[in-house]
């Protein structure tokens, strides 16, 4: 009379849950609003800073020094766009339907992860492309001569740098729930306390924010600099810590 | 009939043994057992705030007991190798973002399971939302939400269904219908774990009934043994869960 129930594979159930949280993304109109926003915003700030460079005699004008300074403002869309990814499972009651479906916690909420990473590394590459291309093309033969060496790492600095930018802000989503509060938190580390703490302490190099910006603003002087190598594996070890702790606590609360 | 289930399979008996939870000093609930059998609908009563939402949360593996266990078969929810093809829950709300359509919401669930496009379609054919698919679920209705929800339980086929309130929000018609298709689940010999404080609607719909109140079972029978020398099932409950019972 009953069927017992058709066994999957770890691997397949894995595949299918990266299928399913992709879809939520994809059909989620926030994820596209945002993107586009942040991408339009950022070409906007690019052309102030594009603008402000040529007036600048003095100071020396590379394409990608200008062109990605715009991406310490325009970071605040990835980090909105992580915690609406998490945040929005709780909405309407979707965790519910989400656990129903998934119930192997752990393995839904790094499905997710990876599904925002797939999302948001191409399109934190074309944000990041488009206002160097944009710096290039306006400052023209006045830009100060670089390597394309140099540009690919910095555009390959600042496309991970965003990416797990976007993750560590999902998994302080994830922690929160409340999409405000976890944009407030975020959002006052990186433009109020960061900022505050590299001033004022030697070791806040090591944090979130420093280290990421070493992955792609030009290397200081000091020897005791974090290099942007460097910069982004500490980056990468705050965000996967980060998330082991919160699946720590998801897979034990209710939800 | 209820011993009847001997010599069937147990993988689709739910079995909930001595449930407790605690949240901060109040105990939600004190002890609750009871078994939804196949080829019944079982009736999960009580007044609001009795325990009935919290034993399902926990029966799916959302909230965790403080102590005992709930089961289906002999496995815990979330042990459940494909959980979609063996339950079909729905619990309050559509469970479901609001942003996203009824077609996009049943769909990213149907991937999860690895269930065809096609599965969607039947689904929403079958709660009646196929003209409603292409809209925002925050344009729903509350019936329409219901639907919606009762649609995602049913994706995957399952033997187990486990609805919370499936009739608040649904008019008349919804009504008949759910009652219908419940009670079809049943013939075929699956189970299906229903809660509810309507009594009216719910006495032509189950066959087994347990009744909770202040998170304690106070009665499990067959719908006549609960009703047992009252009148209606819902002059059994309202003795049972006012304390006029002892």
């Amino acid at each position: 009379m009953t069927v017992p129930p058709a066994t999957r594979t770890r691997g397949r159930e894995a595949a299918q849950a990266l299928a399913a949280e992709l879809s939520k993304l994809a059909t989620l109109p926030a994820t596209f609003l945002t993107l586009g926003g942040t991408f339009v915003v950022n070409l906007i700030l690019a052309i102030a800073f594009t603008n402000a460079g040529l007036r600048d005699s003095t100071g020396t004008r590379s394409a990608p020094d200008i062109g990605l300074a715009s991406i310490g403002y325009g970071q605040a869309g990835f980090v909105i766009l992580g915690v609406m990814a998490a945040c929005s499972e709780y909405v309407g009651g979707q965790i519910r339907t989400t656990l129903t479906a998934m119930p192997r916690r752990a393995l839904q909420f790094t499905a997710k992860h990876v599904a925002l990473a797939i999302v948001v590394l191409p399109a934190a590459a074309i944000t990041a492309a488009s206002g160097v291309a944009l710096a290039a093309g306006v400052l023209g033969d006045t830009a100060a001569p670089v390597t394309s060496g140099r540009v690919a790492g910095a555009l390959g600095g600042v496309t991970a740098y965003l990416a797990l930018t976007t993750l560590i802000s999902a998994a302080v989503g994830a922690l929160v729930r409340r999409t405000l509060a976890a944009v407030v938190v975020l959002l006052g580390y990186l433009f109020i306390a960061g900022p505050l703490l590299r001033d004022h302490v030697p070791a806040a190099r090591y944090l979130p924010d420093s280290a990421g910006f070493a992955m792609w603003f030009p290397p200081a002087e000091d020897a005791g600099a974090v290099t942007p190598v460097h910069g982004g594996l500490l980056l990468m070890a705050w965000t996967v810590v980060l998330i082991a702790v919160v699946v720590l606590g998801y897979r034990r609360w209710d939800v | 009939m209820t011993g009847g289930d001997a010599s069937r399979s147990h993988v689709d008996v739910i079995t909930i043994d001595n449930l407790v939870k605690r949240r901060g000093s109040r105990e939600i609930l004190s002890g609750i057992s009871f078994r939804a059998r196949p080829g019944r609908v079982t009736g999960f009563l009580g007044p609001n705030g009795a325990g009935k939402s919290s034993t399902l949360r926990i029966l799916l593996g959302l909230d965790r007991a403080t102590s005992g266990a709930a089961l289906i078969g002999s496995v815990p929810f979330a042990k459940l190798p494909d959980p979609l093809a063996m339950v079909g829950a729905m619990l309050d709300g559509p469970g479901a973002h609001r942003a996203r359509t009824g077609r996009a919401h049943l769909r990213w669930v149907a991937r999860s399971a690895g269930l065809p496009r096609a599965r969607v379609d039947e689904v929403l054919e079958v709660v009646g939302l196929t003209n409603a698919a292409s809209k925002r679920v925050g344009a729903y209705s509350l019936g329409m939400g219901r639907r919606l929800g009762l649609a995602t339980a049913l994706l995957g086929d399952p033997e187990i269904l486990v609805l919370d309130e499936p009739v608040n929000g649904l008019d008349p018609d919804g009504i008949r219908w759910i009652r219908t298709l419940l009670r079809e689940r049943a013939a075929s010999g699956r189970t299906v774990l229903l809660s509810g404080h309507l009594m009216g609607e719910l006495a032509e719909t189950v066959d087994d009934v347990v009744v909770v109140n202040e998170g304690k079972v106070v009665a499990d029978g067959t719908l006549g043994e609960v009703t047992g020398a009252y009148r209606t099932l819902e002059d059994a409950f309202f003795a049972l869960t006012t304390g006029a019972a002892s």
